[in-house]
């Protein structure tokens, strides 16, 4: 498995947990922001910051049993899937913001709107993960 | 029309050439090991400059490497 392959499957691993966590249990639970918006910070922070920890301990781990891979710089094919991940996951990102931006604030209280701004961003970056290591499995024909 | 799809003979040049190895071949040619697997299986189409680097390391023509032929 390439070694970009293998932080692709890291980083939406660590993402679905540390995230699931967030707004599958813990957010809806607490409701996090509806009475003080400072909670979103503590609580989302919290995630990220663990999730973004868990990250750099598997990379490193993966880079230590890939050394001479890892260093080896990004190719075409690489870049190719790279961007096809990002030009999909900005599709997402973009359906996610038209929502928070021009629908929600005519409707919705502002901690929910912050929640799904950063849902938003999860399912994006999710969405370009899943799409580079579908394109890593399945192939490229760009 | 028929559906066709890009082909290629990299295995039996490799095979030829002293049996070279992905890795080898990839270091020529500025691409990962991976990058040649998947381009050997038909799960990577190159860019046009990559393949002229794969047909010079062999030293023979293009159509040689690559064929558009049906599926």
């Amino acid at each position: 498995m390439a070694f970009r392959e293998k932080m692709a499957w890291l980083t939406l691993v660590t993402m679905l947990v540390a995230y699931g966590v967030y707004f599958g249990i813990v957010g809806p639970a607490v409701r996090f922001g509806e009475g003080r918006m400072l909670d979103i910070i503590w609580s989302f922070g919290l995630v990220a910051t663990a999730h973004a920890i868990a990250v750099i301990i598997g990379a490193i781990a993966i880079a230590v049993t890939a050394t001479k891979e890892a260093q080896a710089k990004a190719d075409e094919r690489d870049r190719a899937i790279a961007r096809r991940g990002a030009t999909i996951g900005y599709y997402v990102l973009i359906v996610g913001m038209i929502l928070v931006g021009v629908v929600m604030p005519f409707s919705d209280p502002p901690w929910k709107i912050v929640n799904t701004a950063l849902l938003a961003i999860v399912l994006a970056e999710t969405v370009n993960n899943v799409v580079v290591l579908l394109s890593y499995r399945r192939g490229w024909h760009g | 029309m028929a559906e066709r799809r890009l082909t290629n003979m990299i295995r039996t040049l490799r095979f030829h050439a002293g049996e070279m190895t992905q890795a080898e071949l990839g270091e020529k040619i500025g691409v990962t090991r991976q990058t040649v697997a998947a381009i050997e299986q038909g799960k990577y189409s190159p860019t046009l400059e990559t393949a002229f680097r794969i047909a010079d390391v062999f030293g023979v023509g293009l159509d040689e490497v690559f064929s558009w032929a049906e599926a």
